[in-house]
Parts: structure tokens; C-alpha cells; sequence
């Protein structure tokens, strides 16, 4: 026998489920992306690092291969899980994202290699906050834990030691995040 | 009106029912994904799918991933269309106003 605050109780059951098989799946997605993001920005400060001259040709190679490796891995889960995960909207907002970014550093602003060091990632990650506002606390989490280490570099760490920081904070953070994600 | 389904009625059933049928149809659940959602154990949570797998609502798919065993737990179309009518009738249950139902 059931009465209607028991129905109640059961619908909202369902809903608490449902919005964890979708955060799960987010999650699925996001994590992967993360990963793959966290290996390159690590190989890029560390090859910055160990040859700073070729600095203008490693981070466009580490921006395209981290947008390409997003929209492969987003097509690929959008087979295998049915998933609607990439469409031209997150083409878009990658070009609005470099836009912006590149309007920042390079127009308005004159940025060094050390202030790109730490706008790009700082920037990257006001995204991750954001999503996470919608998409789950873990975004949010990552997001301001990297942020607020990537100014402590930005401030305490000096000269090239700084790429280390980052490739450890940055890239390493960004791994770590993922593998967390996947396991939770 | 019909009753309520007391299969899927059971409080960990209809967590996995409500957990199969958020995902696209044909997709499905690894057993240890489906055990985190759910908050069950090993053993509740197996002899809960094998109820709902013998009353045809979902179809379990074992297989090797490597050397590990994988379960992978699906809602079959009738699983969808009963647990569909059982929040319909849940729905009615609250819209009718407290109203006791078998």
C-alpha cells in the first residue's frame, strides 16, 4: 500500500537517480578530455622548459591537439554511449574561447611568456568554475585548486622553474582531476 | 487503473530502473558503475537484477574486458514501457491527493 507522500518520496528517488546517471556521464566525458588536456599542457611547459625558443610553435601544436583530442574523444563516446557530446556549438566555443583569450594577451595586453604562463591556465580554468555551477562541484573544485596554485607560481616561483610549476600544477592537476572523476 | 508494479515498486529496483532508463535506449550500466549510483551491495544489487532480468525489464551481458569480468546491465523495452507506467501511476497516486494504492 502507498500513500501520496510515499509516491512522492519514490518520484523524488528517481529524479536524485537520473541526475546522477547524468553527472556520471558528464563526468565520463569531461574526465577523458582532461586527461588527454593534462598530458599535453604537462609535455608543453616541460618542452618549453627545455627549449623556451620553440615556445610559439609547441603551444599552438598543444592547442590543436588538445581541441582535435576533444572532439575525437567526445565523437567516439557519442557512438559508443549514444551520447549527444559534440556538435558545432563546442567547435564554436573553442574559436570564441582562443578569440577572446588571444584578444586579451595580444591586443589588449602585451603579455609575457611568464604572464601567458599563468593568464591561459587561469582563463582555461574560469571555464571549468562556470561548468561546474551547472554540471557538478568536482569542475568547480579542480578548477579553483588550480587557479589559486597557479598564482602562487605566478608569484613565488621564479624564472624557468616556473614551467615545472605549471607542468606539474597545470598538467599534472588536470590528470589527476580526470583519474578522480573516473573513480568517483 | 492498474496497480503498481511490484517489481519495479521495490525502492532498489526502481533505482535501477530509474537509473537504466535515464541512459539512450540499447545503452547500459556496468554492474560496478550501477553499484555506485545506487549506493547497493554486491550481493543486493545481483540478486535485484536477477528479479528484474527474470521479469524480462532488463537484459544483463556478461563478458571479458581482458582478464576482467565485466556485467553490463540494459532496460529492455518492456522494462521501459513498465517503469514509464510506473511513474504515470505514481503521478496519479500524488495528483489524487494521499489516496492508498496496492
Amino acid at each position: 500500500m502507498i500513500d501520496s507522500k510515499q509516491a512522492a518520496a519514490a518520484l523524488s528517488d528517481i529524479d536524485d537517480i537520473v541526475r546522477r546517471v547524468r553527472q556520471s556521464q558528464v563526468y565520463n566525458l569531461a574526465s577523458l578530455i582532461m586527461i588527454w588536456w593534462g598530458v599535453l599542457v604537462f609535455a608543453g611547459n616541460i618542452a618549453t622548459w627545455l627549449w623556451p625558443w620553440y615556445a610559439a610553435y609547441i603551444w599552438p601544436a598543444v592547442n590543436t591537439g588538445g581541441v582535435l583530442g576533444t572532439v575525437v574523444i567526445s565523437a567516439l563516446l557519442q557512438i559508443r554511449a549514444r551520447l549527444r557530446a559534440v556538435d558545432g556549438r563546442v567547435v564554436a566555443a573553442y574559436v570564441l574561447f582562443y578569440a577572446f583569450g588571444y584578444f586579451c594577451s595580444d591586443v589588449l595586453g602585451d603579455f609575457g611568456p611568464r604572464e601567458l604562463g599563468a593568464f591561459w591556465p587561469i582563463y582555461f580554468m574560469l571555464f571549468y568554475v562556470l561548468a561546474g555551477l551547472w554540471f557538478g562541484q568536482a569542475f568547480v573544485a579542480l578548477g579553483l585548486a588550480i587557479t589559486v596554485l597557479t598564482l602562487v607560481g605566478y608569484f613565488y616561483v621564479m624564472g624557468g622553474t616556473f614551467l615545472l610549476w605549471m607542468a606539474v600544477v597545470n598538467g599534472g592537476g588536470l590528470v589527476l582531476g580526470g583519474l578522480w572523476m573516473r573513480w568517483n | 487503473m492498474a496497480d503498481l508494479d511490484d517489481i519495479i515498486h521495490q525502492p532498489l529496483r526502481l533505482r535501477i530502473m530509474a537509473a537504466l532508463n535515464a541512459l539512450p535506449q540499447g545503452t547500459g550500466l556496468e554492474f560496478s558503475r550501477l553499484k555506485k549510483l545506487t549506493g547497493a551491495t554486491d550481493g543486493n544489487l545481483g540478486a535485484h537484477i536477477e528479479t528484474l532480468a527474470k521479469a524480462g525489464y532488463v537484459d544483463v551481458e556478461k563478458a571479458f574486458v581482458g582478464k576482467k569480468p565485466q556485467t553490463t546491465v540494459t532496460a529492455t523495452a518492456a522494462g521501459r514501457g513498465a517503469f514509464a507506467r510506473h511513474v504515470a501511476m505514481l503521478q496519479e497516486i500524488i495528483a489524487g491527493g494521499g489516496g492508498e494504492r496496492a
